[in-house]
């Protein structure tokens, strides 16, 4: 499956720099429309009034962390099943499996690379 | 009461050997009574010499303890030292946060330009270069407050170091107020890590691999 690079994309992060250096890659991949938010619940609003094709968000935030937002959205019938990648700087394993075990698409530990990031949204759409 | 001495205790024991308890006299209790306080102040001027030899050597203590703080600086460590680290760290995330802002301006401001006209474009890049070249000198900069900062840090530890050593101090719990157990409570319910030192945590091609 190709990914569509017109869908929106939702990018969560608390520090402006790593929203703009996210904003910045997935314009260079072809992407348009993007929307950001400072953390989970901040999304979480933007989310259920906005259906984006793409969430990639930080872990580590306040109040709403990364790993509520990914709980929350897949709990919730309406959001469920949007394509959720985590782009965070929590390397131990157990962040991982946690992540994966309640519901991420995939996993992106900081930093990162431009080449890296298209292989993961790559990935996502084509076991999509 | 083991300070009376031999003969003291010798006087009393003979009296109750003689079995007069139906007969005795007023000059038998009042006898009985000046032993037993000859006994008492030999135990209490044996025990005074060793309480006052003890609150001695607590105020000895106590006045070591009081040299070892003198020592900490504390005044100074709280008032300048840790204030003055606090100012560098602050003016450290101030200098890269600039140098990143003036970075990525220049990078979006290529990445936005028309390079239709060839020459207008390279002059473009090479103005954008150089302010590239003039916002990577924050790293020296930066460099030269953490070393400041690492300075500070190395002389707490040596101080607390040599205090612990003097005071040869046991490790006890931690004290922690309510809002930092929250806060420990909240990192460990939701795997709040941080960054992992190099080495320590697992690598994007292992990641890859959970995902596989």
């Amino acid at each position: 499956m190709a990914v569509d690079l017109t869908m929106p994309v939702l990018v969560v992060d608390d520090y402006n720099t790593m929203i703009r250096i996210l904003r910045n890659l997935l314009k260079q991949l072809g992407f348009d429309d993007i929307d950001d938010a400072a953390d989970g619940s901040a999304a979480l609003s933007k989310m259920r009034e906005k259906r984006y094709g793409l969430v990639i968000s930080d872990w580590n935030m306040e109040p709403m962390t990364g790993y509520e937002l990914l709980k929350e959205v897949r709990s919730d019938p309406n959001l469920s099943r949007t394509p959720f990648i985590m782009v965070t700087a929590e390397s131990k394993t157990e962040n991982v499996i946690a992540a994966k075990k309640a519901g991420v698409n995939n996993y992106i530990v900081k930093p990162f690379n431009a080449q890296t990031l298209k292989s993961k949204i790559e990935a996502v759409f084509a076991d999509g | 009461m083991p300070n009376a001495s031999a003969e003291q205790l010798n006087h009393i024991l003979a009296f109750l050997r003689q079995k007069r308890s139906a007969d005795v006299t007023f000059s038998d209790v009042a006898g009985l009574a000046e032993i037993a306080v000859q006994s008492l102040q030999s135990f209490f001027t044996q025990l005074d010499a060793s309480v006052y030899r003890e609150l001695r050597d607590i105020a000895a203590y106590i006045e070591a303890m009081k040299q070892e703080i003198a020592a900490l600086q504390v005044n100074e460590l709280k008032d300048n030292r840790i204030p003055a680290a606090g100012h560098e760290l602050g003016a450290i995330v101030k200098a890269t946060e600039q140098a990143t802002n003036d970075i990525m301006q220049c990078a979006e401001e290529l990445m936005e330009a028309d390079a239709k006209d060839p020459a207008a474009y390279k002059a473009l890049v090479d103005a954008k270069m150089l302010v590239i070249f003039e916002a990577c000198s924050f790293q020296d900069l930066t460099g030269q407050r953490i070393a400041k900062v690492v300075e500070t840090l190395e002389h707490i530890e040596s101080r607390v170091a040599r205090f612990a050593t003097a005071v040869r101090v046991e490790e006890a719990a931690v004290l922690m107020s309510e809002r930092e157990i929250a806060e420990v409570e909240r990192k460990r319910r939701l795997l709040l890590h941080g960054p992992q030192a190099e080495g320590k945590g697992i690598g994007q091609n292992d990641i890859d691999q959970l995902f596989a």
